[in-house]
């Protein structure tokens, strides 16, 4: 009896956070202009499709730069991203807890040739709840990890000021 | 210019020797579901329709048995996605295997096939295992008797069978034969007729109910993270297909769930101490192959042993992040399994959400396959 207690304490000490509810995605932290990420916001704004390699077949991502949504927010991308800027990174938070990191630079095209996107749309479809409703995708990243599902947040961190 | 000439005769006759004991390749159509890639068949088993007729006929023929009472589908029943509902397998002689018979859906997919032994990759090698096995004893056959292969000679049927799935051959009965027929109906028994499958590949959102997409939510959750073993399209472990880079990510693992934490050494009540018993590496006690999680509301009971009776028991123990036995020879915290893998860190689920997580089980369910007459036993339809 006294094992299945305490096995329960550790059981309880050890557990992970509960999916939040949904809300509205944005982008924000060291931001002059936070967005919220709307379905039809998305829409409105310049699409890009990226084609990933899923389990031996293509699949069609389709979304907005991820630098279109910062540069939007008044992040230092662009011309702006020199000297200290550079070490700034981008935290992307999803509603089950999980986070991975960019840094500034690898997401502004004026800075890196890649098509990383927050999607809302894959082969011509919504996302499936367990995806979206939106995500990121890295097309060129070796491994999926980054590609980060049920987009939460994204968060610009500058490391100096 | 000289060694150019020789080296060429020589590549010459060894392809030509090689030729001559090779196989032809017959044109052969999977007819793949939409997200399923073509398998990776051994170059020297490649498939034909006829090869995958013998090896049916000879799956569910009891002459494969030392003392003919059964055959490989006595423990792989198709309408239980090709499982026996036993905890543990119990051979042909009534010997209990230690652990259970595994679901053979999709096994051509499998970067290995055996609940703990990392070393048998491929179908026509693992064949022998169950044939010829004496620890435990399966079917009960015994190496180098002639018995098995006079049998199969006695049968009508079988003559034209082999030498229409091995033309080239003069004699076309060989043990070696009866394994590359036997994996090439493996291979074909391919399961993605689910309602999950209809969700996904067909976009149909009436195919799975409301509880069960938030249940797939949960599933492939960072708390739960039952995706990370139990990923792909086959829900299982490491998967391999013509394509697949070989040696990269999402390679062979085994898993140490904390099923159990027992005095002594070995954590795992022996013999089941998992890919250990191949390896021998003390990091690899209680690790154990991730299944396909595809039919698995028709493949109880559970876990490598049978250990877990319900789907509900399964939830519990990953929940508590490894099972806790309060008494008896199995008594431990299995949550403190010094070789459990961080993954498995236990979650809090509400019985709701649990509900949704097993709906979410439940339509990964093929009730077609569990159906579908290509896989159905055709001795009883030829009579």
């Amino acid at each position: 009896m006294l094992l299945v207690v305490l096995a329960s304490i550790v059981a309880v000490l050890g557990q992970a956070p509960a999916i939040t509810s949904d809300t509205t995605p944005v982008v924000g932290g060291d931001v002059t202009t936070p967005l919220t990420l709307t379905p039809a916001d998305l829409k409105a704004l310049p699409r890009t499709t990226v084609t990933v390699a899923e389990e031996g077949r293509e699949v069609r991502y389709e979304g907005v730069l991820v630098g279109e949504l910062l540069k939007r927010a008044g992040a230092p991308v662009g011309r702006d991203l020199s000297g200290k800027a550079v070490a700034t990174y981008v935290r992307a938070s999803a509603k089950d807890g999980y986070q991975v990191v960019f840094s500034l630079a690898e997401l502004d095209p004026a800075f890196t040739a890649n098509d990383i996107i927050v999607a809302d749309a894959i082969d011509g479809k919504p996302l499936f709840d367990y995806q979206g409703p939106l995500r990121i995708v890295a097309p060129h990243d070796k491994r999926g990890a980054r590609s980060i599902r049920m987009l939460q947040r994204i968060e610009v961190v500058r490391l100096v000021k | 210019m000289r060694s150019s000439v020789v080296v060429a005769i020589l590549l010459w006759s060894a392809a030509a020797a090689f030729g001559a004991r090779a196989q032809p390749a017959p044109a052969f159509s999977w007819t793949l579901p939409a997200r399923f890639p073509t398998p990776r068949v051994p170059p020297n088993n490649p498939m034909s329709d006829a090869k995958v007729t013998l090896g049916r006929f000879l799956f569910y023929d009891t002459r494969l048995s030392g003392n003919g009472t059964q055959a490989c589908a006595t423990c792989h029943e198709q309408a239980r996605a090709f499982t026996d509902g036993r905890a543990q397998a119990v051979g042909s002689t009534g010997e209990v295997h230690p652990r259970g018979s595994m679901s053979l859906v999709n096994v051509a997919y499998a970067a290995t096939l055996t609940w703990g032994d990392p070393t048998v990759t491929r179908l026509e090698d693992q064949a022998l295992v169950p044939m010829f096995g004496t620890h435990p004893v399966e079917l009960g056959l015994t190496k180098d008797d002639p018995t098995l292969m006079a049998r199969l000679r006695l049968e009508p049927r079988y003559r034209t069978l082999f030498a229409q799935a091995f033309t080239t051959d003069t004699d076309p009965f060989s043990l070696e034969h009866v394994t590359q027929a036997l994996a090439a109906f493996e291979r074909t028994v391919i399961s993605a007729r689910s309602p999950y499958d209809r969700y996904h590949t067909d976009r149909d959102d009436t195919a799975i109910s409301a509880s069960a997409r938030r249940g797939e939510t949960l599933f492939f959750s960072q708390p739960l993270s039952c995706f990370r073993c139990h990923g792909g399209f086959t829900f299982s472990g490491a998967v391999d297909f013509e394509g697949r880079r070989q040696g990269g990510e999402g390679g062979v693992e085994f898993h140490n769930t904390g099923l159990y934490n027992i005095a002594g050494l070995l954590s795992y009540p022996p013999p089941n101490t998992g890919a250990y018993e191949a390896t021998h590496k003390p990091e690899d006690i209680g690790k154990f192959k991730a299944p396909t999680l595809r039919n698995i509301a028709v493949t109880a009971p559970y876990m490598h042993d049978g250990s877990a009776a319900t789907l509900e028991d399964v939830v519990a123990h990953y929940a508590a992040g490894g099972r806790t036995i309060a008494s008896g020879p199995y008594q431990g915290v299995g949550h403190d399994n010094p070789n459990k893998s961080p993954t498995i860190r236990g979650f809090v689920l509400t019985p709701d959400q649990r509900d949704d997580l097993i709906a979410f089980l439940r339509a990964l369910t093929d009730e077609p396959l569990l159906r579908d007459p290509r896989f159905g036993n055709p001795w009883k339809e030829s009579q």
